[in-house]
């Protein structure tokens, strides 16, 4: 059983944060900064030129009481300001990397949201910048967190999420790709119901060769709602619709119940297996 | 004299049927046992072990007729009734159900109106469905008040073969005014949370506190605790959706007990009686969810503005 209060969701790796609103988005960053900091991380945040103030990282830190002057007074956090691509570019990662190491820092850590990379990119060279990142984070100590506004519409957000290799974070919840499927850990409620919609959408959106079933491991998975339920429902409805099935394993006994009350269990191409 | 009325097949009956000795229970329970088996229907007897024994003996056996015990299957109100519910609304083939028996009132007032309110609210939850009941109340053994409630909560009085229609019956949601249903309010005490939630984001946070002052404070198993969490949140978003800017949460933990109250200054919920009924296709089931996982849910809307649904679980 879980202890009261949550578990904690992992802030490392190639994340996407996808975000309803701009306090789920400072709520977002302000973490992923606070985990950095606490890991002795050297890091780099990219915004727009024109940045404006309330948005800027260093009030968005302070309003959650870190001291964001002491941090960049130290170095360990840099701002950089994109005026154009240079900040995209995989030279420029590589040196930041380089230097970093050099002066001790164990790991770096990147984070924009993509309206910055739009402003000085297109689209399909963002692409390509974050299958760069995305290599990156796999092969060196190096986290990124890229931010998405949720309304951008659900054929964008499916091709970011093939982007993240360690999938999306959302304020409470996290679903990470599994060899056959991918996994939603933390809480899904009301909030965040739309973010695991479009996660399972776009890990669901390739047909399954072999023609076994999309499995949505829901073992750390403590809380979903009924709105979290129909997204397991909507989420994966083109792939049921074309015929593939999908298992929902390892449910939690409270997750269980809900779903075999509302009768998810018994619609056609849903099986639930292995819940306590 | 009340007309005879009798119970037609197909459609939703609810009859009581008051007796002072064992023959008129033979006797009424023989004739809709009989009917019901003549339907083609299948047929429930229930009760405490020594009357089904007793009913077993005299009415025999058939494919289509089982006996039961109100210890395996009248466990609470809600879950009885909600188990009614499912049995005939995912039945695949169309299902005429005949249920005779005693409800197992409990040894205190607030049992008695606790299922009190579930033979109302069976009125409210059964009624589309092709459901037969036959309630069978022991004048030797139950309270007058009791009794009194059991004519407000059917919609007929019975003798099994004769059957008319009954002067005290109340809608169920008009039941729930009538003192013999007992509505609970929340406790005196100070609130052991008390919390504002201005939207969807605050909804976490909120979960936390009702389940941290249950653990806290409270003695009710772990199981019933997330049970009743999740009915609280569904209320609550519920609330954030239909019912205004903000949305009060104030909740109390006792040791045997849980309360909830959410409050909205919305433009009320104007049937008391909204989540009990089967959910259609794509249709809305955060109360009917939250009904089914809390022991009960009341829901008032306040004179002035707003609406306000009390949830408890023991």
């Amino acid at each position: 059983m879980q202890p009261v209060g949550g578990r904690s969701l992992s802030w490392d790796g190639h994340l996407v944060l996808v975000h309803d609103s701009e306090s789920q988005r400072r709520a977002g960053v302000s973490a992923w900064v606070r985990r950095g900091l606490d890991l002795g991380a050297k890091i780099v945040y990219i915004e727009p030129r024109d940045v404006a103030t309330e948005r800027s990282l260093v009030r968005v830190l302070q309003d959650d009481g870190v001291d964001a002057d002491e941090v960049l007074e130290r170095g360990q956090l840099e701002v950089f300001r994109a005026g154009d691509d240079r900040f995209y570019r995989e030279t420029w990662f590589t040196k930041v990397l380089e230097d970093a190491l050099a002066e001790g820092y164990p790991t770096v850590r990147w984070s924009a949201e993509a309206d910055t990379a739009w402003s000085v990119m297109s689209p399909e060279v963002h692409a390509s910048v974050e299958a760069m990142t995305d290599l990156m984070c796999r092969s060196q100590p190096v986290s990124v967190l890229c931010q998405y506004s949720s309304h951008l519409g659900e054929a964008t957000l499916k091709t970011v999420c093939a982007l993240h290799g360690d999938g999306l974070r959302g304020a409470l919840v996290q679903t990470t790709p599994l060899p056959d499927g991918c996994a939603v850990a933390g809480e899904v409620d009301r909030s965040d119901a739309r973010m695991l919609h479009l996660a399972l959408a776009a890990a669901s959106a390739e047909p399954r060769e072999d023609g076994s079933a999309f499995v949505v491991d829901l073992g750390a998975l403590d809380f979903l709602d009924v709105a979290g339920a129909r997204a397991l429902v909507t989420g994966t409805e083109t792939h049921r619709a074309r015929g593939g099935t999908v298992c929902l394993r390892s449910a939690q006994p409270n997750v269980a119940h809900l779903l075999r009350l509302l009768g998810v269990d018994r619609l056609d191409g849903f099986s639930l297996e292995g819940s306590s | 004299v009340s007309p005879h009325r009798p119970i037609a097949t197909g459609s939703y009956s609810h009859d009581l049927l008051v007796h002072d000795g064992d023959h008129d229970l033979v006797e009424g329970t023989r004739a809709f046992v009989d009917q019901g088996l003549a339907s083609g229907g299948h047929v429930l007897v229930h009760s405490a072990p020594e009357r089904v024994a007793m009913l077993r003996t005299v009415l025999g056996t058939h494919p289509r007729l089982e006996y039961g015990l109100d210890s395996d299957l009248y466990l609470t109100p809600m879950s009885t009734l909600f188990a009614y519910q499912r049995k005939l609304a995912e039945s695949r083939e169309p299902m005429e159900l005949w249920a005779t028996g005693t409800v197992p009132l409990g040894e205190n007032p607030a049992g008695h109106a606790a299922w009190a309110r579930y033979e109302s609210a069976v009125n409210e939850v059964l009624s589309p469905y092709a459901f037969h009941g036959l309630c069978t109340y022991d004048l030797r053994a139950l309270p007058p008040e009791t009794i009194a409630a059991a004519r407000a909560t059917h919609p007929f009085v019975s003798t099994g073969a004769h059957r008319t229609a009954s002067p005290e019956y109340q809608q169920p949601a008009a039941f729930l005014s009538n003192p013999a249903a007992g509505v609970p309010g929340p406790p005196d005490s100070p609130p052991t949370v008390s919390t504002t939630l201005h939207s969807h984001q605050d909804l976490r946070s909120a979960r936390h506190l009702v389940a941290q002052s249950a653990v806290a404070s409270s003695a009710v198993a772990r199981h019933r605790i997330d049970a009743f969490v999740q009915a609280v949140n569904e209320t609550l978003v519920n609330a954030l959706q239909h019912g205004g800017a903000t949305v009060q949460l104030k909740a109390w933990a006792e040791t045997s007990r849980l309360t909830c109250l959410v409050a909205d200054n919305g433009p009320g919920i104007a049937d008391p009686m909204t989540g009990y009924a089967y959910p259609v296709p794509a249709g809305p089931r955060g109360l009917w969810v939250a009904r089914q996982l809390c022991e009960d849910l009341f829901i008032s809307n306040e004179r002035r503005a707003g609406c306000s649904v009390l949830l408890t679980t023991a």
